[in-house]
């Protein structure tokens, strides 16, 4: 769906962008995660055909963004960081003027705008004037903006910055039940793109550093540690644990143990709830540590 | 051509319902109204004593020169520093509210941006040049003169308004703050008017003196003014305001380049 290769944006001395390639592949939605400054906005912009980079190369479908940007800028919804709305127009005269804009046939055009006004839930403020409306309106409006024609690729820039916590929650309901779109949005806040995406790319100072689906992101590394709660615990145990070549280290924290692990394969932790029930220690819980891609992203990011 | 349409159709609307064009049509209407009807009662007073009726078939050349040609001129001068406030929101405004992002990322090209803001600001400048055009034909419901010179001098007079429209719209597309963009387009303006209409210093150059004069946007008005429509003064405004109308395609492109 979409390609993106060696792609690098120069602002005069700041490199915001640094030899980014990664790809999108149909129905995906991947979250695009770094701090403020990360290059994020830039390289949506790029792909979105607002911005030229200074080298690389984008395409869309299978089409250019340079050498074609008619035929990309058809398969895009593009929700900028600010949503572009005219304050002084109302919502639906606003969405029929992008849905002209974006060249859609005049029989479909109250169809197209209905739906995504349906999509978006915004048949309460349809008639009223966008000036009129909060931050999570505007925001929808913006999506909805997105959504006219029904583009297969959708570019989110942050679309819950600056709202409040309910309407955080429905926006990302809103973007969770969107169908047959790929998506690219990006975030600095993890939960988000947990909770939205499928994949996650992390980027810092315009380069790529981690790049995983989400499930492998969780469990990537992070299970090495387990926690154990036992009946009893004592220094010979501690020993014989020690003892074990897949332990390497082994510490009492509050009431539970935490046991690092050589790896993180399930044959291991199979070996370890073996080894302790043989042992008679006890065993009453065993879990692997779900070290949150929020560990990951604070410890990457930093 | 659909997509300049569209566009030009929204922006018109934007201009027209919008407290700027009507902030500037009252003060028009009010500088207007004080200096015509003042010019007016001059004229009717000085016919009437030289003798005839206030305004006969022989004065409706005098009508012209002594009233209608001086609201022209005022409208001129009026228009050369007001059309740049009026033109000012066009591009100028959709960077400041950051839709400039759509315009940039919809499937349209650069010109029919540019082609379809310069009609939307045309078109709301002509709402001005009508406004001046009735101070005259409400003389003309009681006097009788010419209509043809009037006529002639109202096509140049919109004619220069398009060319200020197309000055304006480039300075719009140049800086996000609307204040910034008045001031260059009326420095724009000014220039154009001024600077290439002085030519006289070239005299001794003749050819020079014709390119200059050419070139300058008030020879070819006072060409409208006394009746004359020639083709290569309605060609000069085209092509001036073609040039404008690319600039600011090019500006509009570059900053994809920023
Ligand atoms: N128009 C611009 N001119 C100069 N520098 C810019 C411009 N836009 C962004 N930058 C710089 O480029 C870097 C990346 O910015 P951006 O893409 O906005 O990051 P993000 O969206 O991830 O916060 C930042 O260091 C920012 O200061
Ligand atoms: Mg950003």
């Amino acid at each position: 769906m979409l390609k993106v290769k060696n792609l690098n944006k120069k602002y005069g001395s700041v490199h915001a962008v640094k030899n980014l390639s990664f790809k999108l592949e149909k129905g995906e939605r991947l979250g695009f995660l770094g701090p403020n400054g990360a290059g994020k906005t830039t390289t949506m912009q790029i792909i979105a055909g607002a911005l030229a980079p200074s080298s690389g190369t984008v395409s869309v479908a299978g089409h250019d963004v340079f050498e074609s940007p008619k035929k990309v800028k058809k398969q895009i919804g593009y929700l900028p960081e600010i949503p572009p709305v005219y304050e002084d127009m109302k919502v639906c005269d606003y969405l029929k003027y992008v849905s002209q804009l974006k060249g859609i046939l005049k029989v479909n055009l109250s169809k197209e705008i209905d739906e995504a006004i349906a999509k978006t839930n915004l048949e309460s403020v349809a008639n009223r004037y966008i000036q009129h409306l909060s931050k999570g309106f505007r925001q929808r409006v913006g999506l909805a903006q997105a959504l006219l024609g029904n583009p297969p690729l959708l570019i989110l820039d942050e679309p819950t910055v600056g709202l409040d916590p309910q309407q955080i929650i429905e926006i990302r309901e809103l973007i969770k039940n969107l169908e047959g779109h790929s998506v690219l949005l990006s975030s600095h806040i993890l939960s988000e793109v947990q909770n939205i995406c499928t994949k996650a790319i992390i980027i810092k100072n315009g380069q790529i550093i981690l790049e995983d689906n989400i499930q492998d992101l969780i469990h990537n590394e992070s299970s090495s540690i387990v926690h154990l709660k036992l009946n009893s615990f004592t220094k010979e145990i501690e020993n014989n644990l020690l003892n074990l070549n897949y332990v390497k280290h082994c510490a009492q924290k509050n009431n539970k143990i935490e046991i690092h692990l050589t790896n993180s394969s399930d044959e291991l932790l199979i070996e370890l709830s073996k080894f302790l029930i043989n042992s008679g220690v006890g065993l009453i819980e065993q879990s692997p540590q779900d070290l949150k891609l929020e560990n990951i992203f604070i410890e990457l990011t930093k | 051509m659909n997509n300049i349409l569209v566009i030009a159709k929204k922006d018109f609307k934007s201009l027209v319902f919008s407290s700027p064009l009507w902030v500037i049509s009252t003060l028009c209407s009010a500088v207007w109204s004080y200096l015509y009807l003042r010019e007016l009662s001059t004229f009717v007073q000085r016919s009437s004593f030289v003798g005839g009726g206030p305004a006969g078939g022989a004065d409706s050349l005098n009508i012209y020169y002594e009233v209608f040609a001086k609201h022209i001129s005022l409208s001129n001068v009026i228009f050369l520093f007001l059309i740049p406030a009026l033109t000012m929101k066009l591009l100028s405004e959709e960077r400041k509210q950051k839709t400039y992002n759509l315009l940039l990322t919809v499937p349209i090209s650069s010109l029919s941006i540019a082609v379809g803001k310069f009609l939307a600001g045309f078109g709301a400048s002509l709402v001005l040049v009508f406004i001046s055009l009735l101070y005259p034909l409400g003389t003309g419901l009681v006097a009788d003169f010419s209509y043809s010179i009037l006529f002639s001098a109202y096509l140049g007079l919109a004619f220069i308004v398009g060319a200020y429209v197309s000055v304006g719209l480039l300075s719009s597309s140049l800086t996000k703050s609307p204040l910034l963009s008045v001031m260059m387009g009326v420095i724009l303006n000014l220039s154009i008017l001024i600077v290439l209409g002085q030519a006289d210093f070239l005299s001794e150059y003749p050819t020079f003196q014709s390119m200059i004069e050419y070139l300058s946007i008030g020879s070819h008005f006072v060409e409208f003014m006394q009746g004359l429509l020639q083709s290569k003064s309605i060609i000069y405004f085209i092509s001036f305001i073609s040039f404008f109308v690319f600039l600011t395609n090019r500006i509009i492109e570059s900053s994809r380049w920023r």
